[in-house]
C-alpha cells in the first residue's frame, strides 16, 4: 500500500480539563482549522467520517448533531463509535473503494460532561461483570499490569519512569493537558494511588478536546504539499478482558504484523524512526513495544532502560507526551496519528526529532486495548 | 481515486424477531443472524477477513456491545469496525461492508447490525436522541415527562412529518391504511418478520387506535429483538460460493441539519420534516455511482425504511422512484403490490419488524435476497436486475441508499 | 484556536435519568446462577476444542461450535492477576477512597480456560496464589451467589 492514501491536513484543539464551550463550538474549531491547514473549502469534501460515542455525549446518535459543525451538511458523512484511528481506516477505504477522493475524520469527546468512568463500566457483561461493581477501565488495567508485571518482570519503577517521559515530553507539548518538566518515577509513584500498581500520574487524563486530519487519494494528493503518506494499517479484535490471557497485547501484535506485511517493515526496530502509542495507562507502553517489535517479548522494561525511546532515542516514543499528556476519547488515537504526521512533516515544534521517515502510529478502543489500530506512515 | 473492487453479497441471515426474547442474551441473539448468514453463504469464520458491525446502544444500555459479544460471532482476532448512526446504523454498517471489500484491502467481510429491545425501553431510547433539547428545556423548568411527552419518542416526529406530507401530496388517511395492509399482509409471507396480519385489510387498519392524528395503532411499527448479518466479498470468490449472487453497485449517505420538529430550542424547527433533501441527494449520488439514469425505470424493485405508514409513499418519492405527490396514485395503481410493476416493501417492510438498529440492513439484505431469488412465499413475480435499499434516521435528518443488481458495475 | 479561558461559563444541565434495563442473561449464565444455588460451579466446554468458560458462554470464540458440552469445576482456582484497590467507583463515575482497601483477583478456577474477576478477602494476594470460590447458595439475588474468593486451604 503506497502513495494510494495520504495525509494532507491535520489540527487539534487544545486539550483541556473544561473547554468551556458547547460540543459544537469545540467541533468547529477543530473543523476550521483543519480545512485550513489543508488549504481547502468545506466543499470539496466528498465524505466525512466522525469519531464519538452515544455514551460520551449524553445522547443517542451523537454525530447527529454534529453535522453542521464537522462539515457534513447535505454531505455523504458517516459515525464510528470508537476512536479516531479507526474512523481513519473507515475513511481511508471510503478513499480506497475509489467513490471519494478528499475526507475529513474527525474524533472527539468532553470528559467535563460525561460522568467519570461509567461509560467504561457500561462496556462490561451486563449479565455479570458490570453489576458486580469491581471491574471498571482502572482496575482492569491495574489487573493487566500486575500480570504482565509477573510476566516480564517489570517493576512499578520502570512504570512510573515511562509516566515520567511522557509527562516530561508533554511539557513541550502545546495542546497537552497534564504536563510535568522535568518530571521522575519517584513523582509518579508517589502520586494518588487507585489500584495497584496504578498511580493517578500513570493513568491518561480525561479531558475535553477535538482533532481532526483531511485525507486525499493519491491523485488528488498531487495538489497537496508535503503528503504524509499511509504505508500499511492493521487492525484486530481481542477476546473480552476475562477470556485472554492479559499479560501480552496480542490484538496488537496481530495488527502490527498485517500493518508491517502491507508497509514492507521487517524489522521494526531498525526501520522505524519515530512511534505514537495510545497508552491510557503508563504500562501499556511498555507492553505496546513488545507487540509493536520494537524489542522481544518481556523484554518492554529493559528496551525502556536502555533510553531508546526518549527524545533522544534511536525510537522515539511519544514525543508529544502521549496520552498520558492528555487523553481525550474518540480522539486520542487519531491524535497519535496527527503527531507522528507532524514528525514526518517537521511541524512538531519544540517536540519535534529530526530526521523521521518512517512513523509508526497505534489507537486503541475498549477495556485492556481490546481493539487496536496501528499505522505506517512516511513521507516522500 | 483509488482503484473500486466490485462488491457481491454471498449471504444473508437473519435471527427470528419477536418482540421479546428472554431466553438469549444480546449477542447470543445476534449469533442467530451470523450462524444462519455462514450457512448461507456457505463460509465460515476463519474465512471472513473483516466485520463491521452496530446497533444503537441506547437501546440496550451496553456501551460498545461487540466488546462482550463478538466472540459469539467468529470475529476474534480480526478487525471489528464499529458503526453507529442512528435509525440508519444496520443501512451504514452495510455501507462499511461494502466499502471494506471496495477498498481492496479486504476481500470478505460480514456485517452484522442488531437491536435487543426488549433489555431496554424503547422511549427512553428515542427520548434521548432529544437529550440536549430536553436538557434545555429542563433548565428552564419545564417537566421531564412533559417534555416526552410532547416532542420526544419517533411519533412525536412522525405526525408532524405525516400531516405535512399529506398536505403536500394529497395523500389521505385511506391510502396510510393501504400502505399498512400491503405491508402487513408481505410481512405474513416472510418468515423473519415480526407483526405477521394475513388478510388485514384498509378498513380493519382505519379501526385501530388513534395515537395522534394521521397516525394510528395501524401504521406504526413495532418493537423487536432481532439481528442481520450479511457476508460481501469480490466477484471472483462470490462465482465460486453461489451461481447468483447480487452485487452491491453502490452505496450513499447524506445527512441535512437536525430538525427535531416540536421542540423549541433544536434550532432547525422550520425544516420540514416531509422534505428529506438529505434522501434525494443521497439516492441521487447512489445512481450516479451506479449508472442508473433513470430511477422510475430501471429499478424493479424498492425497500424504503418506512417505521411510519406515510413513509413508504413519501420515501418513494424523494428516493426519486417519481414525481413528488405522485406516489398515492401509484399506490392505488397496485404497481406497489408483490406482484406489482415495481414492488415496494416485499419484505414487510419496518412497519411490520423494527429492531431498530438492524431495520436499515434488513432493507438491503431483502434487496439482495430477492436477487438472489430466495425470497420464498415473498419472492416478487418478476425478474429482479436492480434494486433500491434505503435508511432514514437521525433528527429526521440522515438518509442512506444502496444500490444492488444481478450484475456488477464493471 | 484556543479554549477560551476566563470566559462565562458555558451553562450546564445535569438531566436526572433513570433508564430502566432489564437485560436477558440467556440459558448458558441462568444455567450457571441455577448451579450456584446448590453450591456447584458450571462451565460450558466447546465439544470441538475442548476450551472451558466460566462464567459459561453459548458460543466458542476459537471455533464457533456451541459450547454446550457442561462440566463441574471445582471452587477452587489460581490468581492470575490482581490488584490492591484503594479507591472504588461511586455513582457518579468519580473514583473515590476506600477506608481500608480490598483486593480484586482474576481467578483461573481449575480446569477452566477463562477467568472470574471476583474480590478476594485477603490482606494480600501475588500471582499464582491458590484461592476457592466463597459460595452464597441462599442469595436473593443471583449475583450475590458467587460472594467472592479466599485463599484455598
Amino acid at each position: 500500500m503506497d502513495k494510494e492514501v495520504a495525509i494532507v491536513g491535520y489540527a487539534q484543539t487544545p486539550y483541556v480539563a473544561d473547554f468551556n464551550e458547547s460540543r459544537e463550538m469545540m467541533v468547529l474549531q477543530a473543523t476550521r482549522a483543519v480545512l485550513e491547514n489543508a488549504g481547502i473549502k468545506r466543499e470539496e469534501l466528498d465524505t466525512i467520517v466522525t469519531a464519538n460515542n452515544d455514551y460520551l455525549d449524553g445522547r443517542t446518535i451523537s454525530n447527529m448533531r454534529l453535522v453542521e459543525p464537522a462539515g457534513s451538511w447535505r454531505k455523504n458523512e458517516s459515525k464510528v463509535e470508537m476512536d479516531g484511528a479507526f474512523a481513519m481506516l473507515y475513511a481511508v477505504t471510503r478513499i480506497l473503494s475509489g467513490d471519494h477522493d478528499i475526507a475529513l475524520v474527525l474524533g472527539e469527546s468532553q470528559a467535563s460532561v460525561y460522568a467519570g468512568i461509567l461509560p467504561g463500566i457500561m462496556m462490561l457483561d451486563p449479565t455479570f461483570d458490570r453489576q458486580r461493581w469491581l471491574l471498571n477501565e482502572v482496575s482492569a488495567a491495574a489487573l493487566q499490569a500486575s500480570a504482565y508485571m509477573d510476566a516480564s518482570g517489570v517493576s512499578e519503577d520502570q512504570i512510573s519512569g515511562v509516566a515520567a517521559k511522557n509527562l516530561d515530553n508533554a511539557s513541550r507539548n502545546p495542546v497537552a493537558m497534564r504536563s510535568i518538566a522535568g518530571a521522575d518515577a519517584k513523582k509518579v509513584k508517589a502520586s494518588r494511588p487507585l489500584y495497584s500498581p496504578i498511580t493517578e500520574l500513570m493513568m491518561a487524563p480525561q479531558c475535553d478536546g477535538a482533532c481532526a486530519l483531511v485525507l486525499a487519494s493519491g491523485k488528488a494528493a498531487a495538489r497537496f504539499e508535503k503528503p504524509v503518506w499511509i504505508k500499511g494499517l492493521g487492525f484486530a479484535h481481542d477476546s473480552y478482558l476475562t477470556e485472554r490471557p492479559l499479560d501480552t497485547m496480542s490484538s496488537l501484535k496481530m495488527a502490527a504484523d498485517s500493518c508491517y506485511s502491507q508497509a514492507g517493515i521487517e524489522d521494526a526496530s531498525s526501520q522505524v524512526d519515530l512511534a505514537e502509542v495510545y497508552e491510557r495507562f503508563a504500562h501499556e507502553e511498555l507492553m505496546a513495544y513488545e507487540a509493536l517489535g520494537f524489542c522481544e517479548p518481556m523484554k518492554g522494561g529493559a528496551f525502556f532502560d536502555s533510553g531508546a525511546t526518549k527524545m533522544d532515542g534511536k525510537l522515539p516514543v511519544n514525543a508529544s507526551g502521549g496520552a498520558l499528556g492528555a487523553n481525550v476519547e474518540c480522539a486520542a488515537g487519531l491524535a497519535r496519528v496527527i503527531e507522528a504526521a507532524m514528525q514526518i512533516r517537521g511541524e512538531a515544534g519544540d517536540h519535534q526529532v529530526q530526521g523521521v521517515k518512517t512513523a509508526v502510529a497505534h489507537g486503541q478502543s475498549g477495556i485492556c486495548a481490546q481493539e487496536n489500530m496501528v499505522y505506517v506512515l512516511g513521507g516522500e | 481515486m483509488g482503484k473500486h473492487h466490485d462488491v457481491a453479497v454471498v449471504g444473508v441471515g437473519l435471527s427470528k424477531h419477536v418482540s421479546k426474547r428472554r431466553d438469549v442474551n444480546m449477542p447470543e441473539l445476534v449469533w442467530e443472524a451470523v450462524s444462519a448468514c455462514y450457512e448461507d453463504a456457505g463460509l465460515k469464520p476463519k474465512d471472513v477477513d473483516a466485520f463491521a458491525t452496530g446497533n444503537m446502544p441506547a437501546f440496550e444500555g451496553v456501551n460498545l456491545p461487540e466488546e462482550w459479544g463478538a466472540g459469539h460471532w467468529g470475529a476474534y482476532g480480526k478487525p471489528v469496525l464499529r458503526i453507529t448512526t442512528g435509525g440508519t446504523t444496520g443501512g451504514s454498517v452495510a455501507h462499511g461492508g461494502y466499502y471494506l471489500v471496495a477498498s481492496g484491502l479486504y476481500d470478505t467481510v460480514m456485517a452484522i447490525a442488531f437491536e435487543k429491545q426488549s433489555d431496554g425501553n424503547q422511549t427512553f431510547g428515542l427520548n434521548t436522541v432529544a437529550l440536549a433539547d430536553a436538557a434545555a428545556q429542563f433548565k428552564m423548568g419545564v417537566d421531564p415527562g412533559f417534555i416526552a411527552a410532547f416532542g420526544g419518542g419517533a411519533v412525536g416526529v412522525a405526525v408532524y412529518q405525516a400531516s405535512s406530507y399529506m398536505k403536500s401530496s394529497g395523500c389521505t388517511t385511506h391510502h396510510l391504511d393501504m400502505v399498512s395492509a400491503l405491508c402487513r399482509n408481505n410481512a405474513a409471507l416472510n418468515p423473519y418478520s415480526h407483526l405477521k396480519q394475513p388478510g388485514l385489510t384498509p378498513e380493519q387498519v382505519a379501526e385501530t387506535t388513534l395515537l395522534q392524528y394521521p397516525i394510528r395503532f395501524g401504521h406504526v411499527c413495532p418493537s423487536t429483538d432481532g439481528a442481520c448479518a450479511m457476508l460481501f466479498t469480490t466477484p471472483e470468490k462470490a462465482k465460486k460460493l453461489t451461481d447468483k449472487p447480487a452485487y452491491v453497485l453502490s452505496v450513499s449517505s447524506c445527512s441535512d441539519e437536525a430538525a427535531l420538529v416540536g421542540i423549541a430550542g433544536s434550532g432547525t424547527t422550520n425544516v420540514d420534516p416531509c422534505e428529506q433533501e438529505s434522501c434525494k441527494i443521497a439516492a441521487a449520488r447512489a445512481y450516479e455511482l451506479a449508472g442508473i439514469k433513470d430511477p422510475r425505470n430501471e429499478f424493479d424493485l424498492a425497500e424504503p425504511y418506512a417505521p411510519f405508514a406515510h413513509q413508504m409513499l413519501m420515501f418513494y418519492e424523494r428516493l426519486l422512484l417519481c414525481d413528488e405527490g405522485e406516489a398515492p396514485s401509484i399506490l392505488d395503481s397496485g404497481s406497489m403490490n408483490l406482484d406489482g410493476e415495481l414492488p415496494v416493501c416485499p419484505s414487510g417492510g419496518v412497519i411490520s419488524t423494527n429492531a431498530i438498529g438492524a431495520s436499515a440492513m434488513e432493507r438491503i439484505a431483502e434487496c439482495a435476497v430477492q436477487i438472489m431469488g430466495k425470497g420464498g412465499e415473498r419472492q416478487v413475480n418478476k425478474e429482479v436486475h436492480k434494486a433500491v435499499a434505503h435508511g432514514w434516521g437521525g433528527a429526521v435528518n440522515l438518509n442512506v441508499v444502496a444500490v444492488l443488481a444481478d450484475t456488477p458495475r464493471g | 484556536m484556543a479554549a477560551k479561558a476566563g470566559k462565562e461559563p458555558v451553562p450546564r444541565v445535569s438531566m436526572p435519568l433513570d433508564p430502566p434495563f432489564a437485560w436477558s442473561v440467556g440459558n448458558w449464565i441462568e444455567h450457571f446462577f441455577d448451579g450456584m444455588k446448590e453450591g456447584k460451579i458450571r462451565a460450558s466446554k466447546c465439544p470441538s476444542c475442548g476450551r472451558v468458560y466460566l462464567p459459561p458462554r453459548m458460543i466458542c470464540e476459537r471455533c464457533f461450535s456451541r459450547a454446550d458440552d457442561w462440566v463441574e469445576l471445582p471452587v477452587t482456582g489460581t490468581v492470575r492477576a490482581c490488584t490492591k484497590a484503594s479507591v472504588k467507583v461511586a455513582e457518579n463515575g468519580d473514583m473515590v477512597d476506600l477506608e481500608s482497601p480490598e483486593i480484586i483477583a482474576m481467578v483461573q478456577h481449575d480446569g477452566a480456560d477463562t477467568c472470574i474477576a471476583g474480590r478476594l478477602e485477603a490482606d494480600d494476594a501475588s500471582i499464582g496464589m491458590k484461592v476457592e470460590a466463597v459460595l452464597n447458595p441462599k442469595a436473593e439475588n443471583a449475583l450475590d451467589l458467587l460472594a467472592g474468593y479466599r485463599p484455598a486451604g
